[in-house]
């Protein structure tokens, strides 16, 4: 039997058929479930087979698919430990204010879909038709985008992270500095500039943004295992069962994401680039040098501000806390030290530091 | 205020409202008469008219009537498409008052003569508007700056003119059985001219917008000297720059039009979403980028608080129309405050599936365009909203001048960049 390779839009965009669909706190979300009541992510009717087609298809050519190492994914914090002592001593504010920017952030998601995507085709050497890379722009980025913000009468992630805060915590208020921590920080550093003039700004840009959204999207599990395991408590929880099986939805809606992206990005690994003036580059430097780029942007110095950044807002609402000195105490007993791992995995010899 | 001149204002005011408001009833009763209702599409000529007086009372009057006219351009909700087109040229620069008229005030409100203050203050204005001229001037320790002066007797006029407003309003809505809602704008008007005229209330929103952006390298708001400066007068640094709109000029200082706007776009999305606090002005007069890539922003008379949770509420209403989720904008649109006659929120599901139909053609990707503000009332006007909150009405403002500036750049801002913290290339 022939394997499908190629897809139309509306087929990677098309959805099962569901018993019930997902109801969230009142909202309409994309998904649904069968006859069993098992979930079934929207849009992957044809595109979880059509990804797992591209996948055997770079096994068949030899070329490996790319690989994001756990171990470099920074912990959440505050940890579980922490978030659960903080809503225990009734300080519920951290905890809404991070869910709020955790569903915020996933509806940016839908940015994806504004991605330039150049012409493909005559950048590389070997053909692209029928891989991941030469649907990019014919419904997987579209999907991605409709996942993640919800589109028409459906909710997407951000609706469901916003549906499993509110049942887990019951409708709390939202600090209003929330859109100010997203939108207030821009450094004055600039631009980063490009690692690959040659290879044009257009496909650098998409390959850039596409590595970083994989790699997000892979640390994301982090966020998922630690929101499940504060939301699902009893303790502290008012609905544990729902908030945990919303956001085991997002979880499960997120894996074609990532499926996808590291499927695209090995693609182009495995062939050559034609350079603007006329050289070739091999794909898979240009991908490492990305991957590299972000990922050690991601686990060095990040973590560590964002903690930083974090820090202040928790001291101010621990002062809520009926024995503020105490709890803070308490809090920082349970840290957890972590450390970047000294190498990304993607190093070249000539890449920067 | 001299006595002759108020009369002659509420004469004019009065004569202006009396003719316009013939202009629409007299045809309309003898149609009755024949027993023929009148279409809208007839009424456009009558409407072009209208404007057209309006207008030219406006111009005439300046002052407060400049500022009405501003205002109904501002709301395509309410008014027909002619007169939005017609009083949207009503623009602020307005012919300055004679030098030794703007010394007066500003000697009387520093108490002393002018150059007691000032090593040299140049007579002629650099910008001159509804309320206030701009100087040029040097303080005594060599610091350029720009003084605003409000002009003399400027609060009387406004006083009179609001009240032969008033009563025109109150006379047209005992004589026409469905009267447009006019009331509302004048008060509106009658808040926002208030807070115009305070300049120690400027000097305070304009600090509290240069503290908002003191980590942004890309925003300038110029620093207020508080010891010149008092109710009336204004003493500021001055900044120089290139007109936001001069496209060409920002781009022989090497200065990339598209990166402006975006820089501009999340300097707006940063004061009005997240920090609820916004200048409300933002035509091209108030807005210049430096060669080093600031953007400097001038005049905020008209500054505005929003409530708590309105702008988290705005920030829903955008990112949904921007991601095409019909029903987030549905509830957002309720959240906001949007009313609709009958209370059911079909109405505003037909407005959101107007606005997000754009998708299907592909017309936008993520981008803000001078259409959406547009569509958003256009489509309201049409259907039975009944209730637009006044702080959506005045942020719609902001965003429609928004695109214009976009419109004259050539460019287009995308907004789900700017909302998300990005300026250019982030």
């Amino acid at each position: 039997m022939q394997t499908q390779l190629a897809y139309s839009p509306e087929e990677l965009l098309s959805s099962h058929t569901y018993a019930e669909p997902l109801i969230a706190n009142g909202v309409r979300c994309h998904g649904g479930f069968d006859n069993n009541g098992v979930y079934s992510s929207p849009r992957t009717l044809a595109r979880v087979p059509a990804i797992a087609a591209w996948q055997a298809q770079l096994a068949r050519d030899g070329a490996p698919l790319i690989e994001i190492p756990r171990a470099l994914m920074p912990p959440q914090y505050p940890n579980v430990a922490q978030a659960k002592l903080l809503l225990q001593n009734g300080v519920r504010e951290p905890l809404v204010r991070t869910l709020t920017v955790i569903s915020i952030v996933e509806g940016f998601g839908a940015m994806i879909r504004d991605v330039k995507v150049p012409e493909l085709p005559s950048l590389f050497v070997e053909p692209i038709d029928q891989t991941a890379l030469a649907h990019l722009s014919h419904g997987l980025f579209e999907a991605h985008a409709r996942d993640e913000s919800g589109y028409r009468d459906e909710g997407g992630h951000k609706q469901m992270w916003e549906a499993a805060r509110d049942a887990a915590l019951e409708n709390p208020k939202i600090p209003g500095d929330v859109l100010m921590r997203l939108m207030g920080r821009r450094g004055r550093s600039a631009p980063p500039k490009a690692a690959f003039p040659e290879i044009g700004e257009d496909l650098e840009r998409m390959l850039g943004f596409m590595a970083n959204v994989l790699i997000v999207e892979v640390f994301a599990e982090g966020t998922f295992e630690w929101a499940m395991e504060v939301l699902s408590d009893p303790d502290i929880s008012a609905a544990p069962e729902e908030a945990r099986d919303m956001v085991r939805n997002i979880q499960a809606d997120e894996k074609p994401h990532v499926d996808y992206l590291r499927t695209a990005l090995s693609e182009v690994a495995a062939r050559t680039i034609n350079t603007v003036d006329g050289h070739k580059i091999s794909g898979k430097v240009v991908v490492d040098k990305l991957l590299h780029r972000v990922l050690s942007q991601m686990t060095r110095n990040r973590p560590s501000d964002q903690r930083e950044d974090l820090k202040e807002g928790l001291a101010d609402a621990m002062q809520a806390a009926a024995n503020p000195a105490a709890l803070q105490d308490e809090f920082e007993a349970l840290e957890s030290p972590w450390t970047a791992p000294e190498k990304t995995g993607f190093e070249f010899a000539d890449h920067e530091g | 205020m001299e006595i002759g001149t108020r009369i002659s204002r509420s004469l004019k005011v009065g004569w202006t409202a009396s003719w316009v408001w013939g202009m629409y009833k007299i045809p309309s009763w003898v149609r009755r008469l024949r027993g023929i209702e009148i279409t809208n599409e007839e009424l456009s000529p009558t409407h072009q008219r209208a404007a057209d007086l309006i207008l030219d009372l406006a111009l005439d009057l300046r002052g407060v009537m400049i500022k009405l006219c501003q205002a109904v351009a501002t709301r395509s909700d309410i008014f027909p498409k002619e007169f939005i087109e017609r009083l949207k040229q009503c623009h602020d620069a307005v012919p300055p008052k004679p030098f030794s008229r703007v010394r007066q005030v500003v000697e009387s409100e520093l108490g002393k003569p002018l150059d007691a203050v000032f090593s040299s203050f140049d007579p002629t204005p650099l910008a001159s508007a509804s309320l206030a001229q701009v100087h040029r001037a040097q303080l005594l320790d060599g610091r350029e700056v720009a003084v605003k002066v409000q002009y003399p007797d400027i609060e009387g006029i406004i006083r009179t003119d609001l009240a032969n407003m008033r009563r025109v309003c109150r006379v047209y809505e005992f004589f026409d059985p469905q009267p447009l809602p006019l009331q509302p704008l004048l008060v509106e008007l009658t808040r926002h001219l208030a807070m115009e005229l305070d300049f120690v209330r400027e000097a305070d929103c304009a600090d509290r917008v240069r503290e908002l952006f003191s980590d942004d390298p890309h925003v300038k708001i110029p620093e207020i000297y508080r010891e010149w400066s008092t109710h009336r007068i204004l003493t500021m640094e001055l900044v120089g720059g290139i007109k936001i709109t001069e496209k060409s000029t920002l781009q022989e200082a090497g200065l990339v039009p598209g990166e402006v706007l975006q820089n501009l776009m999340h300097i707006y999305v940063r004061m009005i979403l997240a920090a609820g606090f916004f200048h409300a002005d933002p035509h091209p007069g108030n807005l210049f980028v430096t060669p080093r890539n600031e953007i400097v922003v001038l005049d905020f008379g008209l500054s505005k608080e929003l409530p708590e949770g309105f702008g988290l509420g705005l920030f829903e209403l955008m990112f949904s129309l921007m991601t095409f989720n019909e029903s987030a904008m549905v509830r957002a649109f309720t959240e906001l405050g949007f009313r609709s006659k009958t209370g059911d929120t079909s109405t505003f599901v037909a407005i959101a599936r107007r606005m997000v139909s754009r998708s299907d053609t592909g017309a936008f990707e993520g981008e803000f365009t001078e259409d959406m503000t547009d569509e958003l009332f256009e489509a309201i006007r049409e259907d039975p909203v009944a209730e637009v909150p006044s702080d959506f009405v005045l942020v719609a403002r902001v965003f429609s001048l928004l695109s214009g500036i976009a419109h004259s750049l050539g460019s287009r801002a995308n907004i789900l960049q700017a909302m998300s913290g990005g300026g250019p290339n982030r």
